[in-house]
C-alpha cells in the first residue's frame, strides 16, 4: 500500500464551464483513514467524487492520489435487467488488469470468490444481480470495487437503504480496509454514522468544514451543511440528513 | 420447389447465414443496450441516399453509409439538446429522411417497384458484392464483439462506474454504435431500409426470452436468425413473395410463439 493518502488543495468544478458545482476544497485523508462526506442532495458530494475519478469536465485545484481510486456508485444506477449473476459483476474488477484477448485470469477468478465470501455473498454467487436485496446489491459492488484492490476507495452513499444485515457487514468491512492502510471517502446522510468515522467533510456547494468529528459535527455546522433539509433527531442528540428518497436514513 | 443449384439463390442463402452472425452477436447488445428505435432509424435514414444513388450511379452501400454515419453525428448533437432527448432526436431524424426519400423517389423513379425493393428489400436479386461485404461486416462484428465486450456488458450494467473499472464508455459506445450501422447498411440488400430490425433486433429479442446469460443469448440469436432467414428464402420463392416480408412475418410469428409459451410456463410455475 501507498505511504500517500489522498491530497485535495483549491478543488473546484463543475459539468459546464462558468457554473462550479463545488468550490475551494481543501482537505488531506491519511492511509488508513475513513471519511465521511456530508451534505445534502446537490451539495457536491458526487462531484466530489467525480473530480477524484478524473471525469469532471471542468475542474481547478490539485488532487494527489496514490493510485486510480475504486468507486462504488449507487446501487440504482444499476440495470437490474442485465444477464449478469452476482460473480459476474465483481469480476468487473479484474477488467482493467485484463486484454481484451484473454479470459479474466484463474488468480482472479478465484480471488473474486474470495471476495464474494468476505462480502458475505458466497451464497448467491451465481444469482442474477437483478434478484438480489438492495443490501445485496450494493455489497456486490463494494465486493467489485474491492478486487480493483485500489489504494483509495470512493463510496456514494452505500448504506442508504440497505437492511441491518447488510449495513453491519458493510460498516465491519471498512474496520477492516481502514486496517488494511486503505482510504475509504463514504458518502453518507446519516450524520451519527459519519461521527464514527475518523474525519468528516461537510459540503454545500462548497466545503463548510472538514477536521475530526467532534470538532466538526457542531449544530452550526450542521446547519450551514444541510439547510432547510437536517432533522433533529432524539432531543439533539442525533442529526441526520434528509436524502433523496424523501426518508431519513 | 426452391431450385438450390441456381446462383441467386445460393447468394440469398448464404447471405442469410451470413447475416444471421452480426444479427446475433450484435443483436444481442442491441436488446440489451436498448438500441432497437437506433436500429430501425440507422437503417430507415438510409432511404433518400438509396434514392440518390440510383439516380446518380453510385454504390447503394457507400451512399447508405455516409447516410449512417450522418445520422450518428445528428443524432449524438441533437440528443445532447436536453428538452429533446435521444428517442425523440431519432424519430425526427427518422421521418424526415423517409419524407425526404419519398420526396426525391417521385422524381427519380417512374414506377412504385423501385421504391418497394429499397423499402423492403431484394433478396433474391442480390449481387457477389452484396454477399462479400455482408460476409466483412460478419468478420468485423465478431472481432468488435471480443474487443469490447467487457466494455459494453460493464458500462451498459452500471454506466457511472464503468470509467472507474479502466472502461471507455464513450468510445464503446461508438464503436457500438458504428457496428450497428454497418450492420444495418449491409442487410439493405436483404431486406430494405424498412426491415433492418427483423434482422437485427427480432431474432435476439426472442432469444432474450428464453436465456439469462450473454453468450447464450448471442448464440441462440445467431442460429435463431440463420434458421429463420433460409426459411424465409424458401417461404419467397414458394409463396412468391418479398423475402424480406416473409422473414418479418416469420420472425414476427416465432417471437408471438415463444413469449407466449413462456408467459404460460410462468404462469404455471410462479418465480419464488
Amino acid at each position: 500500500m501507498n505511504s500517500a493518502g489522498v491530497v485535495v488543495r483549491g478543488l473546484s468544478g463543475g459539468y459546464t464551464p462558468g457554473r462550479d458545482a463545488l468550490r475551494d476544497v481543501s482537505f488531506t485523508a491519511d492511509p488508513g483513514q475513513i471519511v465521511g462526506v456530508l451534505g445534502p442532495n446537490g451539495g457536491g458530494k458526487t462531484t466530489l467524487f467525480r473530480a477524484l475519478l478524473g471525469e469532471l469536465p471542468v475542474r481547478r485545484g490539485e488532487v494527489e492520489l496514490p493510485g486510480p481510486p475504486a468507486y462504488v456508485p449507487q446501487t440504482e444506477g444499476a440495470r437490474l435487467d442485465f444477464p449478469v449473476s452476482a460473480f459476474d459483476v465483481v469480476l468487473m474488477g479484474a477488467y482493467a488488469r485484463t486484454p481484451w484477448f484473454r479470459r479474466v485470469a484463474a488468480g482472479d477468478r478465484a480471488a473474486a470468490r474470495r471476495t464474494l465470501e468476505r462480502t458475505g455473498l458466497a451464497d448467491v454467487a451465481d444469482m442474477s444481480f437483478g434478484v438480489l436485496s438492495g443490501g445485496q446489491r450494493q455489497r456486490v459492488l463494494i465486493a467489485r470495487a474491492l478486487l480493483q484492490d485500489a489504494p483509495v476507495l470512493l463510496l456514494d452513499e452505500p448504506l442508504s437503504g440497505v437492511d441491518s444485515v447488510s449495513a453491519a457487514r458493510i460498516e465491519s468491512l471498512f474496520a477492516e480496509l481502514r486496517a488494511e492502510g486503505r482510504t475509504l471517502l463514504v458518502a453518507t446522510h446519516d450524520v451519527r454514522q459519519a461521527g464514527e468515522w475518523d474525519r468528516v467533510l461537510c459540503l454545500h456547494g462548497r466545503q463548510v468544514d472538514f477536521g475530526r468529528p467532534a470538532a466538526v459535527l457542531s449544530p452550526e455546522t450542521l446547519r450551514e451543511t444541510y439547510g432547510a433539509e437536517l432533522i433533529v433527531l432524539e432531543g439533539g442528540g442525533r442529526a441526520v440528513g434528509v436524502g433523496h428518497h424523501g426518508h431519513a436514513h | 420447389m426452391l431450385d438450390l443449384s441456381a446462383p441467386y439463390v445460393q447468394r440469398a442463402l448464404l447471405e442469410m447465414l451470413l447475416l444471421a452472425v452480426p444479427a446475433g452477436v450484435l443483436g444481442g447488445w442491441i436488446v440489451l443496450r436498448r438500441l432497437a428505435f437506433f436500429a430501425h432509424a440507422v437503417g430507415s435514414v438510409s432511404f433518400p441516399a438509396l434514392v440518390l444513388a440510383s439516380a446518380w450511379g453510385i454504390a447503394p452501400q457507400l451512399a447508405a453509409l455516409a447516410a449512417a454515419l450522418g445520422f450518428g453525428v445528428a443524432q449524438e448533437r441533437l440528443g445532447r439538446v436536453q428538452r429533446i432527448g435521444a428517442d425523440a432526436a431519432t424519430a425526427l431524424l427518422l421521418v424526415g429522411a423517409l419524407a425526404a426519400g419519398v420526396v426525391l423517389a417521385s422524381d427519380v423513379f417512374e414506377s412504385g417497384t423501385e421504391v418497394d425493393t429499397l423499402l423492403f428489400g431484394s433478396l433474391l436479386g442480390l449481387s457477389a458484392t452484396d454477399v462479400w461485404l455482408t460476409a466483412l461486416v460478419a468478420g468485423a462484428t465478431v472481432v468488435l464483439d471480443a474487443a469490447l465486450r467487457r466494455h459494453w456488458l460493464g458500462t451498459g450494467f452500471e454506466p457511472a462506474g464503468a470509467r472507474a473499472l479502466g472502461l471507455r464508455p464513450v468510445l464503446a459506445e461508438r464503436m457500438l454504435l458504428a457496428g450497428i450501422a454497418a450492420t444495418a447498411v449491409v442487410a439493405l440488400g436483404a431486406v430494405g431500409a424498412l426491415l433492418v430490425t427483423v434482422v437485427l433486433v427480432v431474432p435476439a429479442a426472442t432469444a432474450r426470452l428464453l436465456t439469462d446469460r450473454l453468450a447464450t443469448l448471442q448464440l441462440a440469436a445467431v442460429a435463431l436468425a440463420a434458421v429463420e432467414g433460409l426459411a424465409a428464402v424458401w417461404l419467397a420463392d414458394a409463396l412468391n413473395v418479398g423475402a424480406g416480408s416473409a422473414l418479418a412475418v416469420l420472425g414476427g410469428g416465432v417471437f408471438a410463439i415463444v413469449a407466449g409459451a413462456t408467459a404460460l410456463r410462468a404462469r404455471a410455475v410462479p418465480a419464488s
